[in-house]
């Protein structure tokens, strides 16, 4: 069976994410471990929201970029909250990270930061279920990453 | 925090802009420019024998007189005249950039005004290599392209005229191809930024070529058009929102974006109905969908369907959802004069008037819908979204209006001068007395006394008598030889105003600047968040604005400015 002692959960609240934040609980040691939650905002969809806006004056551009951080500060806040209390639930210790880039770069250079036994992530999002349309590249990260990945594939 | 990066980027542009300066004065690349510029070259090689030949004349009358040769002035042909604009500003600007590169290369940058300003000089470089390059390379070769597929017999139409393959829409598409496949580089991210600067000024610019009459009709037609449109989509997008449950920030976003002027209304409507990031990424994917696809169909259109500039631009200024692909429309329909131009940017300032008040139509409507809302203050908002260039337009216009840039007859290009008619342009004595027959044809006393005067003087004397003259050519049953005379003798008379052509010249290279740093704004990325309900409701609003707005605008819209 396989086990690990700490490891990187990639959770943004999708039923994909929810899927690898359960099997993350199933794998991980029973003795005592460590859950890195990774939260990532995808710099391309970041760059891409003020789109070719041109009209609006300084202000109302301001007002909204402090709108739009608010905004995905508040869903990280979120998403930090859930999974914090499940891993106190199950009794594990808990490292959120936030981090601006490409998904697969960000799992990457995370795994490393925090030394982790293995990666857990969810499957790829259906074109039904809505949401960010942002990719993990699965290819990049299996070329990157120093440790194991597993994606929790199934309904 | 410190803007400006270490890069040789600059000095870079800078010596390839100067290179290219060299290599015009030089005549070097002539043999290129002979090719790319086919029609000034034509009129280069006629000019040129013509000076030959009266050179030739000129020195054999003088040898028969024992005179020594005359020192003749060769006229300057548009070959020389465009070569020349090449090199002036391949020095001017490569000088400046090498001159401001190697100053970053040496100067220790610390935080202030200094370091921000600089750093959006090499990204403003790039904007202007790249407009260059689309310019004066893949504009005039694709216009070659497209006669020669046309002349080989391989296609029946010329594929760039009909798919407007112009320096506009190449320039939007270099800037798109340039931020999807290779990123902006980051010494180049700042300058990118000025791109909306330099558009809000060439709007502000625009003002100057409007006649109070022009903004009046334009004005009025602008407001009905915009008011039915604006608020008939806005409308429509709320309505299908509740009907599809939508959450209410999600229709409430997309109801700005789909009804005002497409990614600023969203940019501005988002906090007030409190959109989540994933809805405004919706809304901007659907927008920019829609935007640039009609940037591209539009013109295309409007030339089937053989629109002119007033008809095309109200059609885009209202069908477009995006604000910044109407005025890539307006130019791409008619890249080589700003008349559309001049329509749509009226209806792209409607639109944005119109914003405050729809953000506070959204707000109200969110407070009513939804429990977590909060109030806004009315005077606030039309304070804060007040679009300030609309002032700067606004004073541009009255400034012009005075005549401190041009005389008042000036504004539209071309002006009545018959002071100005040159003595090689008089009518010749063949077309004199074709006109003289003519004279009991006249249908009115007007047009008697004006033709009288053209015989007398060879020349039309007065706005009256050209405007006479006008109708009598129409006269049925009138000889061509005689109708040709009056339309030589208008063409005479109609100068073009160098300050206008100028400003136009100014103005186009404005906008094209402008686009093409907007252009670098659309990312690929951001275009596939598109889908879902959103995008459904985006294509049944957007459809029906863009084929509404074209049956309403063939309907009751004529070429009237």
């Amino acid at each position: 069976m396989l086990t690990a002692k700490t490891i990187l959960l990639a959770y943004h609240g999708t039923e994909g994410a929810k899927r690898a934040e359960a099997l993350a609980y199933e794998i991980i040691s029973r003795e005592g471990g460590r859950i890195v939650h990774l939260l990532i905002v995808p710099e391309d969809v970041w760059v891409g929201m003020q789109g070719d806006d041109w009209l609006n004056n300084a202000s109302t551009r301001d007002t909204y970029g402090s709108y739009v951080e608010g905004v995905l500060e508040k869903d990280a806040a979120e998403q930090v909250a859930v999974v914090e209390a499940h891993c106190k639930q199950h009794g594990l210790a808990y490292t959120p990270i936030l981090r601006l880039g490409d998904p697969a770069d960000c799992v990457i250079a995370a795994a490393r930061e925090e030394k982790v036994d293995l990666v857990v992530i969810g499957p790829p999002r259906s074109k039904k279920e809505s949401g960010l349309r942002s990719r993990m590249e699965l290819d990049t990260l299996g070329r990157g990453l120093p440790v194991p990945y597993v994606v929790a594939c199934g309904e | 925090m410190i803007y400006t990066k270490k890069s040789p980027a600059l000095v870079i542009i800078g010596i390839v802009m100067m290179l290219w300066g060299w290599l015009n004065a030089s005549g070097t690349i002539d043999g290129l420019q002979s090719t790319l510029q086919k029609s000034a070259f034509s009129d280069h090689t006629k000019v040129n024998e013509k000076f030959q030949a009266e050179l030739r004349v000129a020195t054999e009358i003088a040898q028969s007189e024992g005179k020594p040769a005359p020192e003749m002035k060769k006229p300057e042909s548009k070959f020389d005249h465009a070569k020349a604009l090449q090199t002036k500003f391949g020095y001017l600007f490569g000088g400046a950039f090498v001159l401001i590169g190697l100053f970053i290369l040496s100067w220790k940058p610390s935080a202030g005004n200094l370091d921000y300003y600089i750093s959006t000089v090499p990204g403003m470089a790039l904007i202007l290599l790249i407009a260059f390059v689309v310019r004066w390379g893949l504009d005039p070769m694709f216009g070659n392209w497209g006669k020669a597929v046309k002349a080989a017999g391989i296609l029946s139409w010329d594929f760039a005229k009909i798919f407007n393959l112009n320096y506009v829409v190449m320039g939007i598409l270099a800037g798109i191809v340039i931020v999807n496949v290779f990123k902006i580089p980051g010494w180049a991210a700042n300058g990118v930024r000025t791109a909306r600067l330099f558009l809000k000024t060439g709007v502000i610019l625009l003002g100057t070529l409007y006649s109070a009459a022009e903004l009046a009709q334009l004005g009025l037609l602008s407001v009905v058009m915009i008011g039915v449109f604006v608020l008939g989509s806005v409308w429509l997008t709320l309505l299908m929102g509740r009907r599809m449950k939508c959450p209410n920030s999600m229709t409430g976003v997309l109801s700005a974006g789909l009804g005002v002027c497409g990614v600023s209304a969203t940019v501005a409507a988002s906090p007030v109905v409190q959109a989540k990031s994933g809805e405004i990424a919706y809304t901007i994917g659907t927008i920019l969908l829609w935007g640039v696809g009609c940037m591209f169909i539009f013109p295309t259109v409007g030339h089937i369907l053989g629109m002119g500039p007033v008809q095309f631009g109200a059609w885009a200024g209202t069908g477009i959802l995006n604000s910044a692909q109407v005025a890539g429309a307006a130019l791409a329909f008619d890249p080589h004069g700003i008349e559309t131009l001049k329509v749509a940017e009226i209806f792209n300032i409607t639109r944005v008037l119109f914003l405050p008040i729809i953000v506070l139509w959204l707000a109200a409507w969110f407070v009513k819908h939804e429990e977590s809302a909060v109030k806004v203050n009315l005077g606030e908002v039309l304070v804060a979204k007040f679009p300030l260039f609309v002032l700067g337009f606004i004073a541009m216009f009255a400034l012009s209006s005075t005549g401190a840039f041009a005389p008042a007859g000036h504004y539209a290009g071309k002006y009545f001068s018959s002071a100005e008619v040159k003595e090689s342009n008089l009518l010749k004595p063949k077309e004199i007395r074709a006109l003289e027959a003519e004279l009991p044809k006249m249908e009115t006393p007007a047009e008697t006394t004006a033709l009288q005067g053209l015989i007398a003087n060879r020349k039309i004397m007065t706005r009256e008598d050209s405007q006479a003259l006008k109708s009598a050519a129409k006269i049925k049953g009138l000889d061509e030889l005689a109708k040709g005379a009056i339309a030589n003798a208008q063409k005479a008379a109609k100068h073009d105003s160098k300050v206008i052509k100028n400003f136009r010249d100014w103005l186009a290279w404005l906008f094209s600047f402008g686009l093409i740093g907007l252009g670098m704004q659309i990312t690929v990325a951001s275009i596939k968040q598109a889908g879902g309900k959103p995008l459904i409701i985006g294509s049944v609003v957007g459809t029906l604005k863009a084929v509404g707005s074209l049956v309403v605008v063939l309907m009751f819209v004529k070429e009237f400015v």
